[in-house]
């Protein structure tokens, strides 16, 4: 039984690592610094981590499908730019465009991953330049400060209710949206299908196509709502707005144990490793890492994750 | 029985590859010449300004570093891999250079020997790469995702957000010294093409290289050492991606974290505009000249008709997705991922 009891470990550590991380992470920053167990610092923690978690969750559902999204810094800086050059004229309503914008780059690279049929990462990463060049133009290569005016259509980004920032329920409803998406929709028990066994899942007759586009819309449908949230915090949009936000989202979703050979994840693992990926942060410019210079260890902790949860019986051959 | 399998299969390999992949890649492998031709036909006719010698050599200042970046990727794509390090290594060797080399920063002047140490960084950045690829079986783009930041991050650091001077004359040389009036950087590229073009044909290496894109089950069977092949390809790509940070950094004048903003686009645009494919074993160096040949002239004609060159980027984005739509090979992957 040995074979068995191996697998079953390597199962368990997937399954338990990144709560035990999270909680052992919080411990040795706690114990550092005291301060940091504050219900106010725990707060401003949850805060920080919903535009990480935002962008993390749409990613999450292309990687449970075996791809992977590269555009999702790009569209989030986007959909910063639109709201701050449109929130003036055209008020919430600047809001649902840039996520309507969001929805149709997803589709654009959803079908030029299915219907051309090219891998994902290099579709994505093409579709991250046409959206990057796009910010640049619309925003002629400047940032873009939202005005006072502007800033009361804000109010349910930077607002609090009973002293809960609008930020965390917004990231709870997003939670509760995507975690239905994906446990209780057939949408959700395809794309496991699909990351779990393409042949299989397209013998037993799912639209293997149809399920991608979805869930390449939903990831830069969440990134443009990401965008949106960050322009709201920042009161400013930006062609780089988000730039430094690709690797941290993808690393959340890989440390909180989801495969990026598809199949096994959930928004739940994502949580916990977006909020891995922030106390890491803040214990990082705690011991005073450049904001720059963290992405060596975002870096790390991204191949390490991705080593320990990957599913080698999948791809015979590693390229 | 290993021994026989190995050299029955690697002979014919070897003496039947060439005719059956040149005779069934002709068409392919002429197609982008014939769009960088009609390339430069249409916007000299916009704008006859393109024709001149001026302009000649604003374009060969402008391809030398995206040419040498272009090479070492090429190396990585025909295995049927991706580098997405290309800016990691660039930055990198950059800044390192600009610390070593007599500079306004600090009292270093190590002349050559910061090349050499440049060159060695590069190197030890690819061969990095490989070893996380190959020992810990992680897709090569997850793993140079993770050497891209940190290779950004580390230059970053060494930095601290600062941007440092380069005073030495030679390295400045590269980019404002003329030979036959192109600069030196630009000769020193064609020089990368040559050595890769001899490594590509003439080497082992290159063989095997083209033997695990073409097919790897076929090429471990005939004895081919696959981990090997691997880590020394990522790391002579490392190599490439330090020449074109010295490039870069003698172009700027300066070493700063930001140098290779947007290079790693220009790379795999102009490797997959030139016709290798990405599914690997078809594609050469040379078809690799001709896209970034391709990718410069057409920026150049959009600067020539008053294009923003942040439209660029997205004009790049379109054409990797056209080039590689019409490259791909579908009768050999069935999924798509």
């Amino acid at each position: 039984m040995p074979k068995f009891i191996l697998q079953l470990d390597r199962e368990s550590l997937r399954q338990w690592l990144p709560l035990v991380t999270l909680v052992l992470l919080v411990t040795l920053v706690g114990v550092f610094q005291p301060s940091f167990l504050r219900p106010s610092t725990l707060l401003q923690l949850a805060s920080d981590t919903a535009v990480l978690f935002v962008l993390a969750t749409g990613v999450t559902f292309v990687i449970m499908l075996g791809g992977i999204d590269l555009s999702i810094q790009s569209m989030a800086s986007l959909a910063s730019v639109i709201v701050a050059l449109t929130v003036a004229r055209l008020g919430y309503g600047s809001f649902v465009l840039a996520i309507a914008i969001g929805v149709v780059a997803g589709l654009a690279s959803g079908l030029a991953h299915v219907l051309l049929k090219i891998p994902s990462f290099i579709a994505t990463l093409a579709m991250s330049g046409v959206l990057a060049s796009s910010a640049l133009v619309l925003s002629k290569e400047r940032s873009i400060t939202l005005g006072e005016l502007d800033r009361g259509y804000q109010t349910w980004i930077t607002g609090t209710v009973y002293g809960l920032p609008n930020v965390i329920i917004i990231g709870f409803i997003v939670l509760v949206i995507a975690h239905i998406l994906q446990s209780q929709t057939r949408f959700g028990r395809y794309s496991a299908a699909i990351g779990a066994g393409e042949p299989a899942a397209y013998a037993s007759g799912v639209k293997v196509d149809r399920q991608k586009v979805y869930a390449y819309i939903l990831s830069a449908g969440f990134a443009a709502l990401a965008g949106v949230v960050l322009a709201g915090r920042l009161a400013s949009g930006s062609p780089t707005l988000a730039a430094e936000m690709l690797l941290p989202s993808i690393a959340a979703v890989v440390v909180g144990g989801t495969a990026i050979t598809g199949g096994v994840g959930s928004i739940w693992r994502t949580l916990i490793g977006a909020l891995i990926i922030t106390v890491v942060r803040i214990g990082m410019t705690f011991l005073g890492v450049n904001i720059f210079a963290q992405n060596i260890v975002f870096g790390a902790v991204l191949i390490g994750a991705v080593a320990i949860t990957i599913d080698r019986s999948k791809i015979p051959i590693v390229k | 029985m290993a021994k026989t399998l190995d050299s029955d299969l690697a002979a014919p390999d070897v003496a039947g590859q060439p005719t059956a992949k040149v005779r069934r890649w002709r068409t392919a492998s002429w197609a982008p010449v014939v769009v960088l031709v009609l390339l430069c036909a249409i916007i000299s006719v916009i704008n006859p300004n393109f024709m001149s010698f001026g302009n000649a050599q604003r374009i060969a200042q402008a391809a030398m570093i995206p040419l040498v970046l272009g090479i070492g990727a090429t190396f990585i794509i025909l295995m049927g891999s991706i580098d997405l390090s290309v800016e990691g290594g660039l930055t990198l060797a950059a800044v390192i250079l600009s610390l070593l080399t007599l500079n306004g920063a600090n009292g270093n002047d190590f002349g050559i020997l910061a090349v050499l140490a440049v060159l060695i960084v590069g190197a030890s950045v690819g061969f990095i790469n490989g070893m996380i690829h190959v020992y810990f079986k992680v897709p090569s783009f997850m793993a140079t995702l993770g050497t891209w930041f940190m290779g950004v991050g580390l230059a970053n650091a060494l930095l601290g957000g600062m941007a440092v001077r380069i005073n030495d004359p030679w390295i400045r040389g590269l980019a404002i010294e003329r030979f036959l009036g192109f600069p030196w950087g630009a000769w020193l590229a064609l020089v990368c093409l040559a050595g890769a073009f001899g490594i590509q044909n003439y080497t082992r290496l290159g063989r095997y290289i083209y033997a695990l894109g073409g097919g790897e089950e076929l090429a471990v069977l005939s004895g081919i050492s696959v981990v090997r092949v691997r880590i020394a390809a990522f790391t002579l790509a490392g190599v490439f991606y330090a020449i074109g940070g010295i490039l870069a950094a003698a172009q700027l004048g300066l070493g700063n974290a930001q140098i290779g903003n947007g290079r790693l686009f220009t790379t795999v645009t102009a490797v997959v505009v030139g016709g290798t494919a990405l599914s690997g074993g078809q594609g050469s160096v040379l078809q690799t000249l001709v896209g970034v040949l391709i990718v410069v002239v057409l920026s150049n004609g959009m600067v020539l008709m008053g294009v923003p060159p942040s439209v660029q980027i997205g004009a790049q984005g379109l054409m990797i997705i056209a080039a590689v739509a019409l490259s791909i090979d579908r009768k050999l992957m069935r999924i798509v991922k």
